[in-house]
């Protein structure tokens, strides 16, 4: 039952993905966030819910993961409502790497594809953050075929996970789900032994004591019937 | 001014920009993205680049001006703005800073120096010539008609 109503979770959460993507941009450059974000909204016919940031520490702050201390829990680990990262790679103070390298060291309870941007096409930069997990490395300008990359990454994200970076944690809450299904089945037969327990009017304190002189007792008189007939 | 004339005022400027190299197929890529939805896009992009470009050559003159030239600060602006003229398609101004970033790496400064005026002049030019088309899209569109774009 449990698992049929996580399973329709995971549907729900891929309808909302089809009724709207929310991309979290992040570029320092005023022109290129407005031009990314035009890209978005006129290839996806309404499809991408673009926000637009203009630093690695904003996007850290809108995933939360820049967590105060005095922070309460319940704020700290609401759900973070992004669906897939766009951002540059060079930026002053946090680069995009950086920030692909914070995103990928959170359990967020989905897995947020992160996709580089950049200028300069410089292949050691990008077979190291395909190495750390970007999901693509895109080179600016962003054309419009890079938008359905987009689209596809972040579906492709949203399914049932098969053998991905995001598997291990689904895998175990799905083994979490498992064992509470069979406490769940079995559940109902405790607690019918407990009322049984709990019924009985025989009440074995008070005669526990007596019980253990007499098996002593009869112990004693087996060993001295053994010495007498020696 | 008769609105056909306006028009072809409008697609000689344009073919021009493109002929002279001071614009790329890229700005015709921003144009595909204005619509009736967004219809100052290519205006409001153009302008922010104009912002942003002339603080960083501000910025740069600056820097270069320095009894002490920092070449790797140089270096990051000129980035910067290699980028959003690529971004917006100015050709001509993205070349520079290519030129000027090969300098900047080998901490030349007569190099430096000469791609600062070259782009001071670039930026002149495109924002000038730029700013004289916008003032023809916007009688284009006072008067009714629409806009010519470049195949």
């Amino acid at each position: 039952m449990e698992l049929e109503l996580e399973l329709e979770k995971e549907k729900g959460a891929e309808m909302e993905m089809e009724m709207g993507m929310r991309v979290l941009v992040v570029d320092d450059s005023p022109i290129d966030r407005k031009i990314v974000e035009g890209l978005l909204k006129r290839n996806g016919n309404g499809f991408f819910k673009v926000i637009a940031v203009d630093s690695g520490v904003k996007a850290m702050e809108l995933l939360r993961l820049n967590k105060q201390k005095s922070e309460p829990e319940s704020l700290a680990s609401k759900e973070i409502n992004i669906d897939i990262i766009l951002t540059d790679y060079c930026m002053p103070d946090m680069t995009g790497y950086d920030l692909l390298r914070a995103v990928k060291e959170q359990n967020f309870s989905r897995t947020i594809p992160v996709v580089i941007m950049s200028s300069e096409n410089e292949p050691q930069r990008i077979s190291r953050c395909k190495a750390d997990g970007a999901e693509d490395f895109i080179l600016k300008p962003l054309q419009t075929n890079d938008v359905q990359k987009l689209r596809n990454y972040a579906n492709r994200s949203a399914k049932p996970s098969k053998l991905k970076s995001g598997t291990k944690r689904k895998m175990t809450s799905q083994l979490e789900l498992a064992s509470a299904m069979n406490i769940t089945e079995w559940k109902p037969h405790l607690s019918r032994v407990v009322m049984v327990l709990k019924s009985s009017r025989l009440d074995i304190s008070p005669y526990f004591p007596v019980a253990c002189k007499v098996v002593l007792l009869f112990y004693a008189m087996l060993c001295l019937n053994q010495l007498l007939h020696r | 001014m008769d609105l056909s004339l306006l028009q072809r005022t409008y697609s000689d400027l344009l073919s021009s920009l493109f002929t002279e190299g001071i614009l790329n197929q890229q700005f015709t890529e921003l144009q595909q993205l204005q619509d009736e939805n967004n219809p100052g896009f290519v205006y409001e992009v153009v302008s922010l680049f104009f912002d942003d470009a002339g603080r960083l050559i501000n910025e740069l003159g600056s820097n270069l001006n320095q009894q002490v030239v920092d070449y790797k600060k140089i270096d990051a602006h000129v980035h910067q703005l290699k980028g959003s003229s690529a971004s917006i398609g100015a050709q001509r101004i993205r070349n520079v800073c290519q030129g000027f970033r090969d300098y900047c790496e080998a901490n030349d400064p007569q190099g430096c120096f000469s791609c600062m005026q070259q782009l001071n002049q670039e930026f002149l030019t495109f924002k000038s010539k730029l700013e004289t088309l916008f003032k023809v899209e916007q009688q284009i569109v006072a008067s009714g008609g629409s806009v010519p774009m470049i195949q």
